[in-house]
Parts: C-alpha cells; structure tokens; sequence
C-alpha cells in the first residue's frame, strides 16, 4: 500500500517539477553558457586531430615519422585484435600492481615505524634522502642483472620507485597531527595506540592517499623502463620492438593503451581515496 | 603509613567533591641548551573550592594558560604542588575534563561520534553510552546535528560539540582554555550563558581562562587576576553577585564595581 503512495506522489512530483523546469533547450543553453569549456575542450581536440590529419595526408611531416590519426586508429585496431596483445596489457598491469603495492604497504610500514623511533628515523634518514634524488630508473639495468628477464626484475623496479613518495608522505601526513588534538587525546589519558588509531591515522590518510597516487604513476613508469632494457613481454617491449620495426602508428597505438591503462590505475586510485578519505574538503568553485 | 592510607581514601572523597590546590608553584620552559629559560609562573598558590566557577583572567603571557595545563597535568611543575580532590597531579586523569579555545573535532568523525570518543577511550561500552551522549547534545541544543560532520557546522556550534564531549563522562573538575575566545560576541554571550546553566545543573568545579574582564565577572565566584613577567597572581576577588545570572546584571554597579577593581589589579585603568 505504502509502495504505491510513495510511487503516486513521486511521479505528481515529478511532473510538478517538470511544470516549473525550463524547457530542455534553455536548460542545455544555460549549462552551456556557464561552462563553454565542456563543447570548447572536445572541440580542440577534433581541431587538433584535423590538422595533424591533414598535414599529415598533404605529406608536410612524413608519415613514417609521425603517422596521421587514421592509422594510429588503424594501429590500435590491430592491436585489439591480436591475439597476443591482452596477455601484454595483463602483464604490464601485474608488474605494475604487484609492485605498488608491496612497495607503498612497505613504505607505510616504514613510515609509521619512522615517526614512532625516532633513532629508526635518525638512522634510515639518510638513505632514504640519498634514494630520493637518485633517479631509479638507473637501477632498471641492475635489476634485469640481478631478477632476470622475467616479471620480478619489473616488479623490483616498480617497487623501488613506487616507495618514495609514499614513504615521505606518510611520515609527513603523521607528522601533521594538531598539537590541541594530541594535547586532547593526552587528556583523556588515551593510549598510544588509541591516539594511532583514533587520531594520527585518519590525519595521515590524506597525504598517504597522495603519496599513493603518485607512487601507483610512478609504477607503471618503472614496469615500462624496465620493459625497455629487457623484457620478454609487456606494453613496454611493444613500444620497442615497434620501434625497432619503424611501425610508428603502432608506438603511437601502444603509447595510447599505456596512457590509458594509467589513467585507469589512478582512476581506481582517485575513487578509493574519495571513499576512504571522505570527510576531505572537496570546495571545487567552477 | 596508617595515616597515609586515611588519606588516600580521604581523597577518594576529595575527587568526588573535585577541589583544586596549588602551592607555591613555579613553571620554568627550558627551549634547550644555550636558549635563555622562560619563567612562565613565579609562586603560584591558590584553593578552588569544589564546585566553584573560577577565571583566570590576565593579559598574554601571564602564564594563565599554562597554570591550567599544570592543573591538567599536561605538564609538570618546575617547583610546587598541585592537588586535585586530594590527589597530587602526576599526569592527565579522567575526573578532570579539558576543553580547549579550538573545538580539536575530528573531521572524520560525525558531531555524535565525537562526543563518543572519551567513551571509547575509557573502554565503556559505545552503545550503553548512547543515550547519554544524546541526552547532552539535547542539553546543549544539538540534538538535530548529530549526524553532521564539524566542518557542516558553525564555530559556535563546533564548540557546543566540544562541551558535550567533556561533559560525556561526567568529570567533577572541567577546565576550560578561552573556550569561546575564536566565537563573535553574540555567540560568546549566548554560550555563556548555556555554560552557566550546565553548570548550574551539575555543580562541577569550572576553572576557566579568559582574557575578557567582563566574561569572567560575569561567569565566575571568583576571580583570579594575573600578570606578565614573570607570570603570577597579583589577587583573587570575589564576585558577589547571585545566581542565576542574567545578562541585566552586566549594568548593575556591582558588575562595573567588580570589573573596574580587577582592571585596577591589572594596571589598566589609571
């Protein structure tokens, strides 16, 4: 009985809603007049593909240097049409995964131990700086020397390059507790590790959270670089065979599958962090 | 040692009724070697007797602040003794409640999870306690926003929740830092009087840290007027207006009376 009223009084809501809207037309106008860029941004994409098209079919650059958008369409195509190609998108995303996350579950460890022994921190400081400004994908070399020309060697590298930035952040993010909130906990006689729990975390997870984007972007970096020293399969040997072969419209179709695969990885990233960290200010004015 | 034991169940009683005494108490800050130590309080003695509205009032600097951490036990006396309900301060205790001039909310946590949170550290069962958190949020006029998040809500409101989460576990002794110092004016007069009629409920020891004159004639028994440099008690005056205090009070000449004597104590007025 309940059910039926409810679904009668949603639908003469909604035609009263539907009476007192604008027409769809000045609705869409309005949307458009307060937020040109959602037609004008689309837009200069199409401008830009025409052109490159254009200059590329009137021979202005040659193709073989830069192939116009249709074959690099036709590139990808191909690709989704191999046979072979799913098992290198699927390995290129387990190296990069598995090596995030042992990468950022240890540098989270290592972080929260960091700010709780302080010797710990005085101790590792230094390495941590000293890793911090090397650039890792030097080590890409040594770790298909020491791991192999299999999965591990990329693991390792994702790992060594994902750890930075969220070994940083978690210390830092721990480090930005209120001292009113410590002072708060302290009267309460909290133990130390109610205040973990209840105070030092939760303030942490935000920063942890961008120390993990960035580690899961620099991942899928690491997986690639060390692809491209030695590799056996994944996204990364593509580009460098394709390459080799100077089928550039594939590079270009393999290149759009890598930024994509990325841009899904961060998406699931973003998604998570919006869930977990919920309580975060979100004020986009625009 | 007989008469010790006396005394320890004597101040089992003491912590009940909730008095406060400090004697002779020094507060030296050492910023490390080299640095020139800061004497925060000089020979600090005073009795609060328990249930008493106490101020600290005082300009920046006179150590107000830094006494009532002493008598939270957040930090440690340099030279002296402090007694809570016959106890002598050793650390933070659970029958003293602190509120501070920032609500300290914690985001992730809704207005009623917050006020459960000195529940959940005392290790008392969460859902036996809901009713009672309930009930304060209704006594300080938030019982519709308990599912709200502090940044949904205003700074008056923020420290109502603030309030609520010390009054949760019923301390005999509350100690309050500037709490309504960040609020306007209008804000500030209305909690007051919220915060007097709390207490007028429930009797507990208040001592509260202010730099308004007129919010701590108005709030208080009595007053205790401080000075910089070193921080110390220049004297304690009693105000004798009656109870329940009404905002008409603030133009009776005993208001003016008392709040010119302690502008005098502070060498405002000349």
């Amino acid at each position: 009985m309940s059910s039926t009223v409810e679904g009668l009084e949603g639908e003469a809501a909604a035609q009263a809603a539907s009476l007192t809207r604008p027409p769809l037309a000045q609705r869409l106008g309005g949307l458009l007049q307060a937020h040109p860029e959602i037609v004008l941004s689309p837009l200069s994409l199409v401008a830009i593909l025409v052109l490159w098209e254009v200059a590329s079919r009137a021979e202005l650059i040659p193709p073989i240097v830069l192939p116009p958008p249709s074959r690099v369409w036709d590139g990808l195509v191909i690709l989704f049409t191999a046979p072979w190609f799913p098992n290198q998108v699927w390995v290129t995303t387990v190296e990069t995964v598995t090596g995030f996350v042992i990468g950022s579950a240890a540098a989270i460890v290592i972080g929260i131990v960091m700010v709780n022994l302080p010797l710990f921190r005085k101790v590792i400081y230094p390495y941590i700086v000293a890793f911090q400004v090397m650039p890792k994908v030097v080590l890409a070399p040594i770790f298909i020397t020491w791991f192999g020309f299999g999965l591990t060697s990329k693991i390792v590298m994702a790992i060594a390059i994902s750890f930075f930035p969220v070994v940083i952040n978690t210390v830092v993010g721990l480090e930005s507790v209120d001292e009113n909130a410590s002072l708060l906990m302290r009267s309460l006689v909290a133990s130390r590790r109610q205040t973990f729990f209840k105070l030092a975390w939760p303030t942490a997870l935000p920063s942890v959270f961008a120390g993990l984007k960035t580690g899961l972007t620099l991942a899928l970096i690491g997986a690639l670089v060390a692809e491209f020293v030695t590799a056996k399969e994944g996204l990364g040997v593509l580009v460098t065979t394709f390459s080799f072969e100077l089928k550039v419209y594939l590079v270009f179709a393999t290149i759009i599958v890598v930024s994509v695969l990325g841009l899904v990885l961060y998406g699931i990233m973003e998604y998570l962090d919006r869930k977990i960290v919920y309580w975060r200010r979100t004020d986009f004015t625009g | 040692m007989v008469e010790l034991q006396t005394d320890q169940r004597l101040s089992g009683a003491g912590a009940a009724t909730g008095a406060i005494q400090v004697s002779g108490v020094d507060k030296v800050f050492r910023r490390g070697q080299g640095a020139v130590p800061v004497e925060a309080l000089r020979d600090v003695s005073l009795d609060v007797a328990p249930g008493q509205f106490v101020s600290f009032v005082g300009p920046s600097g006179c150590g107000k602040s830094t006494l009532l951490k002493l008598i939270g036990g957040l930090i440690e006396p340099t030279a002296g003794r402090i007694t809570v309900g016959g106890r002598e301060v050793a650390g933070p205790r659970r029958d003293v409640g602190i509120m501070f001039q920032t609500p300290v909310l914690f985001a992730w946590r809704t207005v009623l999870e917050n006020v459960l949170l000195p529940i959940e550290i005392c290790g008392l069962d969460r859902r036996a306690c809901l009713e009672k958190a309930r009930g304060i949020l209704r006594l300080v006029g938030l019982e519709d926003r308990e599912r709200a998040y502090p940044r949904e809500l205003s700074g008056g409101m923020q420290q109502r929740a603030a309030l609520s989460r010390v009054l949760v576990v019923d301390p005999p002794i509350i100690l309050m830092d500037e709490p309504f110092g960040a609020l306007d004016e209008f804000t500030r007069e209305k909690m007051n009087l919220e915060l007097l009629r709390i207490w007028g409920e429930r009797r507990q020891t208040i001592v509260f840290v202010t730099h308004s004159i007129v919010e701590a004639v108005f709030l208080s028994d009595r007053v205790v007027v401080m000075g910089t440099r070193p921080g110390r008690v220049l004297s304690v005056l009693d105000v004798s207006l009656p109870r329940p205090r009404t905002i008409e009070m603030m133009k009776s000449p005993e208001f003016a009376a008392t709040a010119f004597e302690i502008r005098e104590h502070l060498g405002v007025a000349r």
